[in-house]
């Protein structure tokens, strides 16, 4: 009996220190992997805030959200998703409040929102990864993926999961050259969908499949530790996503909340996602250096209205093509 | 026989064992079928109708049905042979390969999927190395039906051969020695004496196996889902996670129509079970085991090589891919590294599941020993017909698929409890509740047992003596039984601390469990990771399994599944 009493209370110590404890709920699609690291370096400069971490594909996360939200109980005070798109149909949702002062300069202005609702926190774009022991030739382009030597080999992140496959999917779609047809005739090279950027990684550097499309720093990080895959930037251009953070209306405490964005905004942050093979936003900080010269990098894009509005309308489609998450 | 009058005490004990059955499992599947088929708008017929005119769920419904009768085939063939060489022949080492047979069993599902991923993919841990991988640029052949149903069939064979071998020990042994006298060939006594005298036991077996896969969750969310081939528990699953509580009718609808498949096997498995009572009811001696002669070797051979594949090739390679640095690194001794491990300790989420399983694992054993004493007491040397009922109904949470008992959780608990207005819904303790439901009979039956094999004249010396009945509980009941009560803990924290299929819908961030951090991490792409907690979980579970044995002895026979 004793030994009962002993553990009910070590669960009932456990919980409040884990769960109801945290005096800020993030929900993000980062990995968890690097949002250890980022807690960890929020927690040197705010060492009395604990922070508590929800990770999952930024389509899941949202529609968690949405969840929570129709049942009048969102539990995350700091939102941090792939997708501007998604970011902006929140705002006008009335979700999220605006962080006037925060600490934007030394950023290009198209990286955050106008009316400082959400701050883009990195560049990340979406590119080619292919397995270098699979023997198959270096692509250069996103044609090349329709070609015979890529048949059935080609794998690629589902919208139903990922923030930035929606916005790899809602740009390339309005592509002159590319538009729907050239999902088609993926569709008919034998490609599929797998959930997240993760599941293309494994898949490519496990040598499942000879390509992938992904985002960069998921592809140059296994390259950087080891796995025998490459990242392209493809000729035509890459599409991109700038992870944005925002803080909800409905944030427990505002200040807390506003301490995370700043510091996610810092020049320490910027670093480090720098070392974890992310491209900073913030001017006068370097990118990794194994992306190589970015100088020539083009970056396609969409109008973001026109993605928000198709946003459904595509991942029907999408499901359709290569079937749902 | 005849048992004292009641007392006062033995009162208050069947008000709490009948609270406790009554709250904890009653009322959760009650409210799940009463709140789904009768409350809100539309009628049974409607929501039935409703659900299926979804292609999704039509087919969800047929695969489910197709795994669960492919995979308690596969299991039958399995595990009958098996038990068949072991419990007939003179094969040498028996008590190891009757261990390694029941390795799948002691592995939960979610790990069994894991290490076979690594063990059958193109870059292969174990097989690469010796050239037997798969070309690269194939994709893993588990990700599908058949991967499915082979890993439900083999998770399941130790079911079928446990069943099995109890019939076998069941048959009297004058029967084999009047085939043998009689002149018949060994293949012809198994097929014309021993296999009609079994069927019982390979029918009970069969439908115990079909029942387990068609409940499975981690098989099939982690091969099933990349494969595009959903079963029940998987789309109850992703609608939840998706939709949120908003759908709990319709995840509703679909657990009782995954109730009714598994209820099925069930009554089959009563039916075949009371069948083989009545016939097999005069045991004996068994029969001296059959001499293989000189194929003993080419037997032996053949067993070994189908449990290295079962048993040890798996979590080799999950070992293995928790030491890799990254994926596609082929594995050498220069490239190991423990940063897996390192990440486990330093991902605030993965230390968190370690504490939760285990205080979990804890509470659940704890809690249900405590109940299981009165429980059994009353059941067993009371004779008391409330407790007996009582007995059968707290089988149905563990019976019925894992996934049903959390949706029953789910829509008895979101709201605030009555009286102290507080939701239990997205904390720990209704990951709690549900295991205190889900492995109350792991801790019962052992102590059930135990308490069968006591001499009553004990208890009665202890009222003459003017003992109350919690005086003799206490005093000379509880040290006796100990022992299988212990073992019984074991079992619960065990089943706890490896559980994913009731925690899947019930954890929230902050509340991880172990099985679920294993399931989230793979699904996020970070499977180095995940092998890494994997190996950490198993090597808990085998220790436990060997301290268990080494500590109970020989007083636990019959309760340990993997002694002999």
């Amino acid at each position: 009996m004793r030994f009962l009493i002993i553990i009910i209370i070590l669960m009932t110590f456990c919980n409040t220190i884990s769960a109801s404890g945290a005096d800020l709920v993030l929900y993000t699609s980062q990995p968890q992997k690097q949002m250890v690291k980022v807690v960890e370096l929020f927690n040197k400069k705010y060492p009395d805030i604990k922070v508590e971490v929800y990770r999952d594909g930024t389509t899941k996360v949202l529609n968690k959200l949405q969840a929570e939200l129709a049942a009048d109980s969102p539990r995350p005070d700091v939102l941090m998703i792939a997708d501007f798109v998604a970011m902006n149909s929140l705002k006008k949702q009335g979700v999220l409040q605006p962080y006037v002062n925060a600490p934007v300069a030394g950023y290009d202005s198209v990286q955050y929102d106008a009316e400082k609702y959400f701050f883009g926190t990195k560049l990340i774009t979406t590119g080619i990864i292919y397995n270098t022991k699979s023997g198959v030739p270096r692509p250069a382009s996103w044609k090349d993926l329709l070609k015979p030597e890529a048949k059935n080999q080609v794998i690629m992140p589902s919208p139903l999961y990922s923030g930035a496959a929606v916005i790899h999917v809602g740009t390339l779609t309005e592509q002159p050259g590319f538009g729907w047809e050239y999902y088609e005739k993926l569709a008919d090279n034998g490609a599929v969908a797998g959930k997240g950027n993760g599941s293309v990684r494994e898949a490519v550097a496990r040598g499942e499949k000879a390509y992938g499309i992904i985002i960069d720093y998921m592809a140059i990080g296994a390259r950087k530790k080891g796995s025998p895959v490459d990242f392209v930037f493809p000729v035509e251009g890459v599409t991109s996503i700038n992870q944005p953070i925002a803080i909800l209306k409905t944030a427990k405490n505002v200040k807390v909340a506003r301490s995370f964005v700043d510091f996610l905004l810092s020049r320490e942050a910027q670093e480090q996602s720098v070392r974890q093979s992310y491209i900073p936003l913030l001017r006068g900080v370097n990118p990794p250096a194994d992306y190589g010269d970015l100088s020539n990098l083009r970056v396609m894009s969409a109008d973001p209205d026109v993605i928000e509005k198709k946003t459904e309308e595509n991942k029907h489609k999408f499901a359709e093509m290569f079937g749902g998450a | 026989m005849n048992v004292s009058p009641r007392s006062g005490g033995e009162y208050l004990m069947l008000a709490a064992v009948t609270f406790y059955v009554l709250v904890i499992c009653v009322v959760p599947l009650g409210r799940l079928f009463f709140e789904t088929l009768f409350l809100g708008q539309g009628d049974i017929f409607s929501l039935v109708a409703s659900l299926l005119e979804s292609r999704t769920v039509l087919r969800a419904i047929g695969n489910t049905l197709e795994a669960g009768l492919g995979s308690a085939l596969l299991s039958l063939t399995m595990g009958t042979t098996m038990a068949l060489i072991i419990g007939l022949t003179d094969i040498r080492h028996k008590t190891l390969l009757v261990f390694m047979l029941l390795v799948p069993m002691l592995i939960p599902a979610q790990i069994t999927a894991v290490s076979w991923l690594e063990l059958a993919g193109p870059s292969s841990p174990v097989l690469a190395p010796l050239g037997y991988a798969l070309p690269q640029g194939m994709r893993n052949p588990l990700y599908s039906r058949e991967g499915v149903i082979l890993l439900l069939g083999i998770e399941h064979a130790a079911m079928v051969f446990l069943a099995v071998r109890a019939g076998l020990r069941a048959i009297p042994g004058d029967l084999v020695e009047a085939a043998r006298c009689a002149g018949a060939s060994p293949m012809r006594i198994i097929i014309s004496v021993i296999l009609p005298l079994l069927h019982p036991s390979l029918i009970a077996g069969a439908a115990l196996a079909f029942t387990a896969s068609i409940g499975n969750f981690g098989i099939p969310a982690l091969l099933g889902i990349p494969g595009r081939y959903l079963v029940l528990s998987t789309l109850i699953y992703q609608r939840l996670s998706s939709f949120g509580p908003a759908v709990l009718k319709d995840v509703g609808g679909l657990s009782i129509i995954l109730a009714l498949m598994a209820a099925a096997g069930l009554l089959v498995q009563y039916l075949a079970g009371r069948r083989s009572r009545v016939e097999l009811v005069h045991g004996g001696k068994p029969a001296p085991p059959f001499n293989l002669g000189r194929y003993r070797l080419v037997v032996e051979a053949v067993v070994w090589l189908i449990l290295l594949f079962i048993s040890v090739l798996p979590l080799l390679a999950l070992i293995e891919t928790a030491l890799l640095p990254a994926l596609g690194v082929e594995f050498a001794l220069s490239t190991i590294t423990l940063d897996n491990f390192f990440f486990i300790f330093e991902h605030d989420a993965s230390r968190r599941a370690f504490v939760n399983s285990t205080l979990l694992g804890l509470a659940a054993a704890g809690i249900v020993i405590s109940v299981s004493f009165p429980f059994a007491y009353l059941v067993v040397i009371r004779k008391n017909r409330v407790a007996a009922v009582l007995n059968i109904v707290a089988d149905a949470p563990f019976a019925l698929p894992g996934i049903v008992l959390s949706i029953a959780c789910i829509i008895a608990f979101i709201r605030p409890l009555p009286m102290i207005h507080y939701s239990l819904y997205n904390t720990i303790w209704i990951i709690l509740v549900a295991y205190m439901a889900r492995f109350l009979a792991f801790g019962l039956h052992p102590v059930l047992a135990g308490m069968a094999q006591f001499d009553r004249s004990l208890e009665e010396a202890g009222q003459v003596s003017g003992a109350t009945s919690f005086q003799r509980l206490q005093r000379i009941i509880i040290p006796l039984v100990a022992p299988s009560a212990m073992s019984g803990g074991i079992l619960v924290f065990m089943g706890a601390f490896n559980e994913l299929t009731v925690s899947s819908l019930l954890w929230s961030s902050g509340n991880e469990t172990l099985g679920v951090m294993i399931y989230n991490l793979y699904d996020e792409g970070n499977s180095t990771g995940a092998a890494a907690i994997a190996v950490l979980t198993v090597a808990v579970t085998f220790a436990l399994a060997w301290a268990t044995t080494y500590m109970a002895g020989s007083r636990s026979r019959g309760i340990l599944p993997w002694q002999q």
